[in-house]
């Protein structure tokens, strides 16, 4: 009997086998070795953290083109990601001004963009703040609170207690700021008192909502009732102060900032300077008790405004 | 044999392993260079020797301290920047790794 027949499969079963073998010693046994990569090929977390140390860096020594030259080759989605990430991560962590002014700036210049970062690009670098208001229009009557009764709130929104004025803009951006001073430019005096320094707590409202975390919320409003973004807010406690920046929560308001608070600590409130406070003595409370259940701590809304020239 | 050949050639030429998840450890030399020296600048602005611990790990598990002395010291051999050399000398200290070489640069005096 002919052994030729069976040759060809032999030939193939031999190749493949063959083929085989090599693929598993090059790739699993002995793969190419790898050295002298770049950081575009790194896993996704350590290239995020290397844009992360270019920025932290650029922070430090403030040289832009070795940022730049440190990022070459990155995806700009990469950069956006993880620049815009430490930008609201310093933000929401109170990090001093001049650094997140640090960090915009390069933000900018690399052309990422946050909602907090364009709330630190448009607040003046010198301190104490200064506001000026930029002449839209005609300065309107500054709205006069008046109690008014309570109104039926649907059952997903804060149910404010005595009023409820809802101020959130969902999916609205934040609007172009006000503040005077744009980058490059210089800041213009001001002729009038500063609006920070006229601002005082036009309205405290507790907030009771099932469930909540006990917080202050504050809003921050100039004489049109338009919401302020870049406001510093100081809240500060025996043994503590904590800082927030109106408008990082643009669906809440570009005006709006807020703080978690604990029953049984008296809390004072400043806006724009630390040491000015607004409000004082202030300290969570319960809600009303609602049938059979104990009452649940309550938060505080307050809404702070400039008085009238 | 000729199986084995093409299986070599694929493997190794034609269509090698794709690695795009790599670790610091494996960027070139220059890269890890720079990379040290942000960590240590990082250091500088966070100051957070747990972090920058944990990302000198990434490039030596066992003595993460020495890949900053090394640079240090080999930025001090080619005349590198003084900042730089200072930055790394500080980070060295905090990690409790400065040898007697790099002390000038922690006082400010390179």
């Amino acid at each position: 009997m002919s052994r030729f027949p069976a040759r060809p499969v032999t030939l193939i079963v031999g190749l493949a086998l063959g083929v085989a073998l090599g693929l598993l010693y090059t790739w699993v046994i002995d793969p190419v070795e790898l050295v002298n990569t770049y950081p575009a090929l790194l896993r996704t977390d350590y290239r995020q953290g290397w844009v992360r140390l270019v920025a932290l860096s650029y922070i430090a020594d403030g040289n832009l083109d070795r940022a730049r030259a440190r990022l070459e080759g990155l995806e700009q989605e990469d950069v956006a990601g993880a620049i815009g990430a430490l930008i609201e991560e310093y933000a929401a962590a109170g990090r001093p001004a001049d650094t997140l002014r640090s960090l915009t700036g390069l933000a900018e210049a690399l052309d990422v963009r946050t909602p907090a970062m364009l709330v630190y690009l448009y607040t003046p670098a010198p301190s104490p703040p200064v506001l000026v208001h930029t002449p839209l229009s005609a300065p309107t009557p500054t709205p006069v609170h008046t109690s008014v009764p309570p109104t039926p709130s649907p059952p997903a929104v804060p149910t404010l207690d005595p009023t409820h004025t809802p101020t959130s803009q969902p999916g609205s951006a934040l609007p172009s700021p006000t503040l005077a001073s744009a980058p490059g430019s210089t800041p213009l005096p001001s002729p009038t008192p500063s609006l920070l320094s006229r601002l005082y707590l036009a309205r405290q409202e507790q907030v009771c909502q099932p469930g909540q975390t006990p917080h202050i919320e504050v809003v921050v409003r100039d004489e049109r009732g338009a919401g302020l973004p870049g406001v510093e807010v100081w809240l500060v406690w025996t043994g503590g102060a904590d800082r927030a920046v109106t408008g990082l929560k643009p669906r809440d308001g570009a005006g709006y900032a807020d703080f978690n608070a604990e029953p049984g600590v008296r809390y004072a409130l400043s806006v724009g300077e630390l040491g000015r406070p607004l409000v004082a003595g202030l300290q969570i409370e319960a809600c009303p008790a609602q049938g059979s259940e104990a009452p649940a701590p309550g938060s505080w809304r307050l809404v702070v405004e400039p008085r009238p020239l | 044999m000729v199986g084995l050949a093409l299986g070599f050639a694929v493997g190794w030429w034609l269509w090698p392993v794709q690695y795009t998840n790599t670790a610091p450890r494996v960027l070139r030399q220059d890269y890890r260079d720079d990379y040290v020296v942000m960590v240590a600048t990082a250091y500088e602005a966070e100051k957070d020797l747990e972090q920058a611990r944990q990302r000198l790990v990434l490039l030596d598990a066992e003595k993460p301290a020495a890949p900053v002395v090394e640079l240090a010291e080999r930025l001090v051999q080619v005349g590198g920047s003084a900042e730089d050399i200072t930055r790394l000398a500080r980070l060295a200290w905090a990690l409790g790794a400065l040898p007697p070489s790099l002390a000038p640069y922690l006082e400010g005096r390179p």
